[in-house]
């Protein structure tokens, strides 16, 4: 098996769902990432959907999702013995991951000033609803709060309707991506240097750092850009970005100027072969097509035309007649969609995983992203609670059984 | 001052619009020295950007200083026949290459990866695109929303008797950029230690795809289809974007546990509906939800959304105002104490606000410098950093090799 770029490197990873992202990801790098939970299991497990609608802690589809890969132990943190025994993974850890209440790592003698002491090359991140200082420190969050305090979500929804949340809880995707930039970054240090650090990371701050267009709009202009439904605000103009065709929608952004010219001509040239009225024939030079030079009534009747023309046609057409003639069209999938993708299956973007305790396998997206010397691959389904115990606590840390079930009587694992 | 995490790295950095250009924002920020080699004979789209820019010069445009920060930038017309004399000290310079043109661009050019890996075989290369650089779409043209089409993204944004809604923010095009830097990064680390260079092809839809896993997971596993649903989300109620006092300010509110149903309608004043059986549990909540976010409507609607955020927070309820990017800018003390941006002056534009990394190393914190105006440090990149006599500068300089 060829190497991956991170691989003989170890993470201890306590977040709950704010963080599990991040850990995926080292995962998937070739990090060995022991995820410790509770004993009886990470809350998180309780989130649905279930495998075959069944809630249980081993079936959340969920947890699955996001923590390939990573191998398991449950630990209480809360007792002094299970202190000692997670100081004692972290004296040989090269990364801890976490997502608790500032401070309360801190509390249980387990913060990053006390895990430099065990171990100074240890790198901590540390993900949070709105980070390691300042006044909102100890305020909740979660994905939705994260979008609201941000600035996002103001931007999203229909007018005569409430801020809608983007769905598929994209600011926990975003954030874990984001901390896991940092932590190889702070890594490539600590390689050279021998000195780890602490990486800060708030789901509010990675929000906030999406919303450079409308920051510059308020600084510069005084204008706020709100939300707009399926129209897309950005840059001079807002223009629809969202059409409904026959049996679904799909995505189509008007663009001026040369970088929107051979689209603008393929679909004029669409509508008339539709035999439908065509305003768009009035435009003689698609190169020097400005949007601001328009009348808002013109856009209009354009985009009445364009808003015909989809409604003729099913997503599947546009998307497969598009793509041959370039109209830079895409179809807005559903998730067995985006499972039937030709290009992602061309490119060998999913990897079966078996789930043997319930005899099944399932279908996973395989890569972040290809690399020529090294794999970078899902390669295992999430663990079950506790399912490492052994190979960690008897094995590595030498463990006796009869320790082991002290232990557990404790409480402690 | 500690030194930053990445002194020493060389980027050549052909990035470019969003994701190329934030790639190697990233990796600048922490102290890599990035050259962006760009020209005037095909600008950026964000220097032509005519948004808030006045002058109509390429220089004026603080979208594009929000994505290039911390950059040296280098002016060279790639298609110029004397180009390569240049592009070829770049690469043996550089330990990194970024770039994120339509695939296949780089190499009709002449400058593809085999050419590259030629010249300098441990060389870091990393190419970011809509669809990937190889199967049968991997020319196809891309922007963020086709990615947010594509990956499932569009499809659970918004109402359930809806169509799909985008927000009025890139998301594709910032997430895609973080995955190439910590590939890149990742890549640095594994040079050092085996010796061993690397190509990175980073496609947005593969990546954005990952975030959909419960549903593709729900699908195959349960033939279920998921689709959008407003604010709710199965494991929390109330969980939702509430009206306040004032012209469209709301405030979002989730209450996952028992623990934090109590804290919320005791910090509500335990009204009598509150006690209600209907609302008891969160699975008694879930199926009652409309007539449940009607009662906290009412209750919501008599105050500011910071006052409604203030309430529930000190009794331990996740909640916030639904900001506007004013109050991000002026009312907002924790994006403050995180220095979200850095006031910085620009040659042309004075000074203004400067976005820095929302991750924060610590112990080497990033230092953001400002954007550089186009070509210029040609002269300096290449008589300081590729060891090019002044004579020779002043030769292609005549050949209009820098434009």
């Amino acid at each position: 098996m060829a190497d991956s770029l991170l691989g003989g490197f170890r993470a201890l990873d306590l977040t709950d769902e704010k963080g599990f992202v991040c850990g995926k990801i080292l995962a998937a790098l070739g990090v060995e990432v022991i995820k410790i939970e509770k004993p009886g299991g990470d809350p998180a497990r309780g989130i649905p959907p279930f495998l075959h609608n069944t809630p249980d802690a081993e079936k959340s589809l969920y947890w699955y999702a996001f923590n390939t890969d990573k191998r398991s132990i449950t630990l209480n943190l809360e007792v002094r013995q299970g202190q000692d025994l997670f100081r004692k993974l972290a004296q040989k850890a090269d990364f801890v991951l976490e997502s608790f209440a500032p401070g309360y790592m801190d509390s249980l003698g387990l913060g990053y000033e006390a895990l430099r002491q065990a171990n100074p090359r240890i790198i901590v991140t540390s993900i949070t609803s709105f980070g390691q200082k300042g006044p909102y420190t100890q305020y909740k969050g979660s994905d939705l709060i994260a979008s609201a305090m941000g600035g996002v979500l103001l931007t999203t929804g229909d007018p005569d309707r409430p801020p809608v949340r983007e769905g598929p809880d994209s600011i926990y995707f975003h954030t874990g991506a984001a901390a896991a930039l940092g932590t190889v970054i702070a890594h490539c240090h600590r390689e050279i240097t021998g000195e780890g650090q602490q990486v800060d990371v708030s789901l509010q701050g990675v929000v906030a750092s999406r919303t450079f267009t409308n920051l510059i709009i308020w600084e510069f202009k005084k204008q706020l850009i709100k939300r707009s439904g399926s129209v897309r605000k950005i840059g001079a103009r807002a223009t629809r970005w969202i059409w409904q065709c026959k049996d679904g929608y799909v995505f189509w952004a008007f663009m001026p100027g040369k970088f929107g010219a051979p689209a603008n001509r393929v679909l004029s040239k669409w509508i008339d072969e539709d035999g439908l009225e065509n305003p768009l024939n009035k435009v003689t030079n698609w190169d020097e097509f400005d949007l601001t030079a328009i009348s808002r009534e013109e856009l209009d009747a354009h985009e009445e035309a364009i808003a015909k023309f989809f409604m003729n046609h099913t997503k599947k057409e546009i998307a497969e007649e598009g793509l041959k003639r370039g109209l830079n069209a895409a179809s807005i999938d559903s998730p067995p969609d985006v499972l039937e993708n030709r290009q992602l299956e061309a490119r060998g973007y999913w990897v079966d995983l078996e789930h043997p305790e319930s005899g099944s396998t399932l279908m996973y997206p395989k890569q972040f992203f290809l690399c020529n010397e090294t794999e970078n691959f899902m390669k295992r389904r999430a663990p079950l609670i506790g399912e490492h115990n052994e190979d960690i606590y008897v094995k590595e840390l030498g463990l006796s059984s009869t320790e082991i079930a002290a232990l557990k009587k404790a409480g402690v694992i | 001052m500690e030194k930053q995490a990445l002194a020493g790295v060389k980027v050549v950095d052909f990035g470019w619009a969003l994701v190329g250009s934030l790639t190697g924002k990233h990796l600048g920020d922490h102290g890599a020295q990035v050259i962006r080699v760009e020209s005037s004979t095909r600008p950026d789209l964000t220097r032509m950007d005519r948004t808030v820019s006045t002058t109509k010069g390429l220089d004026d445009n603080p979208m594009f200083t929000h994505f290039n920060t911390s950059k040296y930038s280098m002016a060279l017309n790639l298609k110029h026949p004397r180009a390569r004399e240049v592009i070829d000290r770049l690469i043996r310079w550089g330990d990194v290459v970024n770039a994120n043109f339509t695939p296949g661009t780089l190499s009709k050019l002449g400058f593809g990866y085999e050419y590259i890996r030629g010249i300098k075989p441990d060389i870091i290369m990393a190419e970011g695109s809509a669809y990937g650089q190889t199967g049968p779409l991997a020319q196809e043209w891309g922007v963020d929303g086709t990615g947010a089409a594509l990956s499932g993204y569009l499809h659970l944004t918004g109402w359930p008797d809806r169509g799909p809604v985008a927000p009025n923010l890139p998301y594709s095009d910032v997430v895609l950029p973080l995955f190439i830097a910590t590939a890149i990064v990742a890549a640095l680390d594994y040079k050092r230690r085996t010796g061993k260079g690397q190509y990175i092809d980073a496609s947005m839809i593969e990546v954005c795809s990952h975030q959909i896993t419960p549903a593709l997971l729900d699908w195959e596993a349960n033939r279920h289809l998921q689709t959008r649903n407003g604010n709710r989300i199965a494991y929390a109620a109330p969980h939702s974007v509430f009206p306040c006092q004032g012209d469209d300010r709301w405030c979002a509110i989730g209450v996952f546990t028992d623990g934090e149903w109590e804290a919320f309608c005791h910090a509500i004043g335990d009204p009598p509906w509150t006690k209600e059986p209907r609302f008891a549990t969160l699975n008694s909540r879930k199926e009652n939800e409309d007539a449940l976010e009607e009662l906290v409507s009412e209750w919501t609607e008599q105050h500011s959304a910071e006052e409604v955020m203030q309430i529930m927070q000190a009794a331990g309820v996740a909640a916030s105002v639904v900001q506007t990017v004013q109050d991000l800018l002026e009312h907002d003390p924790q994006l403050k104490e995180r220095e979200f941006l850095v006031p910085l002056k620009h040659p042309v534009m004075g000074a203004f606000g400067h976005p820095t990394p929302p991750y924060k190393l610590l112990k080497t914190k990033a230092q953001v410098r400002t954007s550089p105006c186009l070509g210029e440090h040609t002269e300096y990149v290449c008589t300081e950093f590729l060891g090019m006599s002044h004579e020779e500068f002043a030769e292609l300089s005549q050949q209009e090799v820098f434009r």
